[in-house]
């Protein structure tokens, strides 16, 4: 079995507040793995201890009991950062540098330079779709455009783990539904993600296996099909069916103990859908 | 949108990461530079050359010689307030910035060793104030050597013109005006100006490190720079000339240790008044500056090194 991209063990994480020395448990008593090659999704509401989570994992933070490794070493290790390529939730990067000046900035502090650092700039600008901005400053960006370049950045010395703490924060449906994309498409090249969100149909979408946190403690963890699947339920889509058939489905099920239809409906797009497919033939007729 | 990118390379997990990395350094200190360039800070030496221009065109009723040296000092000591009140203020905005910004998270979860952070913020305020005190340097110099000139062929007309000095008079003259004028020396004060505002810059590169705002830094960090000044003075009265306890002669040791004796740096004063330049004292002078950075950096990082953002 390979190593796990990220090991995290009985980790505890209390903060003292004020001169009175309160304390808060932020994180208590957590533990996960998440995979190499999975899309794994943290979730929980505001204040569960993601975030604090990830901290930590980035070695930002230290553990006040237990342990965080990645790729087998202590997450504290300045060789662990190697492996991780980080976007925080709303990262507002030196706005005075351009979309390439940011990647090189980030590039050099990974120690890459000359042609690789310019060749890999250019593939990062082409996969976050931001070529033609690149040489603008990114006070200019809009916030998809920031989420963008911020991904990029996380890419540049090519890390086995990404870690994305609120990806889609703020970013409208459009630039929401490119950075899941993006996602999908890092999971293809065999990058490791790791997550961090409140939105749930987001997390849905993308993971693979996903841990739900409340004030700091996993209360379930799965895949998705574990978590939500309803196991006494089944659902069936039909395309075509006459009103003749779906009336012998109907006297079907009306001959089985136990059986009957919960629910029967057309099947429909989603508002997100919607929108997007709106978007997109209004810029094809007004290019 | 997205296009082929490189999938990540299969590879040893603990890539070794050198101890510190001059390249790291660089890196984060040309990004300073830059930030500091972009925003605009070096309109400020549009100011300076308004006193200055403005210094130089006051007319005093005294000797040529005097109204050089007056110009002088004002220029000089303009430049000084200048390049600490620089340092202050551009140091006190960087890393609390970044930490609002959240940009220090993504620096730090880079493979960035704290030390080169710091290190890197400090290099960067000192290219930006170095460059500073050049540019104030030369419109100084050009201020100077204009003046200069003008005094020297209104004086040599003005005496030939009377019939009443000698050539060696008049050269007696010009060169009393010429003590007073550029000269490579100069070059001292200003190098003394940029060792004091390197001490101001690191004091405030250690109070940002634990501050909880810009503000608190840049009070914090003139204050300090205040009491700096009155060093030797407080020394003498607290721990010589009178019979405090021994807690209070402590605490002055302590505080003595701990803040940076600006005065030391007055030394440039009297090479604008044209005294001769005692290099031994330049060499300790600076060898004092670098003993102070060492010593803030390493404060800073104490307190940085396990700091949790």
């Amino acid at each position: 079995m390979s190593e796990p991209a990220v090991e995290v063990k009985n980790l505890t994480k209390v903060f003292s507040i004020g001169l009175k020395k309160e304390y808060v448990v932020a994180i208590d008593n957590l533990s996960f793995e998440v995979k190499a090659g999975e899309v794994y999704g943290l979730i929980g509401p505001n204040g569960s201890g993601k975030s604090t989570t990830m901290k930590v994992v980035l070695g930002l933070m230290a553990a006040s009991k237990g342990s965080a490794k990645v790729f087998g070493l202590d997450s504290g290790d300045i060789r662990a950062r190697n492996e991780i390529g980080f976007l925080p939730e709303n990262p507002y990067f030196y706005k005075h540098l351009t979309g390439a000046e940011t990647l090189q900035f980030y590039g050099k502090l990974c120690g890459i330079r000359g042609s690789a650092l310019k060749d890999r700039i250019a593939e990062l600008l082409k996969l976050v779709d931001l070529e033609g901005a690149a040489n603008r400053r990114l006070g200019g960006y809009s916030k998809g455009m920031l989420q963008r370049i911020g991904l990029a950045q996380s890419l540049i010395q090519n890390p086995r783990l990404v870690i994305l703490d609120e990806p889609t924060a703020g970013v409208d449906p459009i630039g929401s539904r490119q950075i899941r994309d993006l996602i999908m498409k890092l999971r293809e090249d065999g990058y490791t993600v790791f997550l961090c969100s409140h939105l749930l149909e987001q997390v849905q979408e993308v993971c693979d296996r996903v841990g739900i946190l409340f004030n700091g403690r996993m209360r379930r963890e799965g895949t998705l099909d574990e978590l939500i699947a309803i196991e006494n339920q089944t659902t069936m889509t039909l395309e075509n069916a006459t009103p003749e058939l779906i009336a012998e489905i109907h006297a079907l099920v009306g001959t089985r103990e136990g059986a009957r239809i919960v629910e029967e409906r057309h099947p429909r797009t989603s508002l997100e859908h919607l929108f997007i497919q709106i978007a997109e033939r209004s810029r094809k007729e007004n290019p | 949108m997205s296009e082929e990118t490189s999938p990540p390379t299969p590879r040893a997990a603990g890539k070794a990461v050198p101890m510190f990395s001059l390249g790291r350094v660089r890196t984060i200190a040309g990004s300073t530079v830059t930030q500091l360039v972009r925003m605009k800070t070096f309109y400020f030496l549009l100011a300076f050359a308004l006193v200055v221009v403005a210094v130089g065109n006051f007319n005093i009723p005294t000797t040529p010689a005097k109204e050089l040296s007056m110009i002088k000092k004002v220029s000089f000591g303009t430049m000084d307030l200048f390049a600490w009140l620089f340092a202050i203020v551009a140091t006190a905005l960087l890393i609390p910035r970044d930490i609002e910004d959240r940009t220090l998270y993504t620096i730090l979860s880079k493979p960035v060793r704290r030390i080169e952070y710091l290190f890197g913020k400090l290099c960067g305020v000192l290219v930006v104030v170095g460059t500073s005190l050049l540019a104030m340097y030369a419109i100084c110099a050009i201020m100077i050597f204009a003046r200069e000139n003008l005094y020297i062929s209104s004086e040599y007309e003005a005496m030939t013109a009377s019939g009443q000095y000698s050539e060696a008079e008049i050269a007696q003259q010009i060169s009393l005006i010429r003590q007073q004028g550029l000269r490579a020396e100069l070059g001292i004060a200003v190098l003394a100006s940029f060792f004091k505002a390197s001490v101001v810059a690191a004091v405030t590169i250690f109070l940002s490190t634990f501050a909880s705002s810009s503000l608190f830094t840049i009070i914090v960090s003139i204050l300090i720079f205040l009491i700096g000044h009155a060093h030797t003075m407080a020394t003498n009265f607290w721990l010589h000339e009178s019979n405090h306890s021994i807690f209070v002669q402590i605490l002055v040791k302590v505080v003595r240790i701990l803040i940076p004796n600006y005065q030391l740096f007055s030394f440039s004063e009297g090479i604008v008044q044209g005294e001769a330049v005692v290099y031994a004292l330049v060499w300790q002078m600076g060898g004092l500056t670098a003993g102070y950075l060492l010593v803030f950096l390493l404060l800073s990082l104490l307190i940085f090194v396990d700091k949790e953002f």
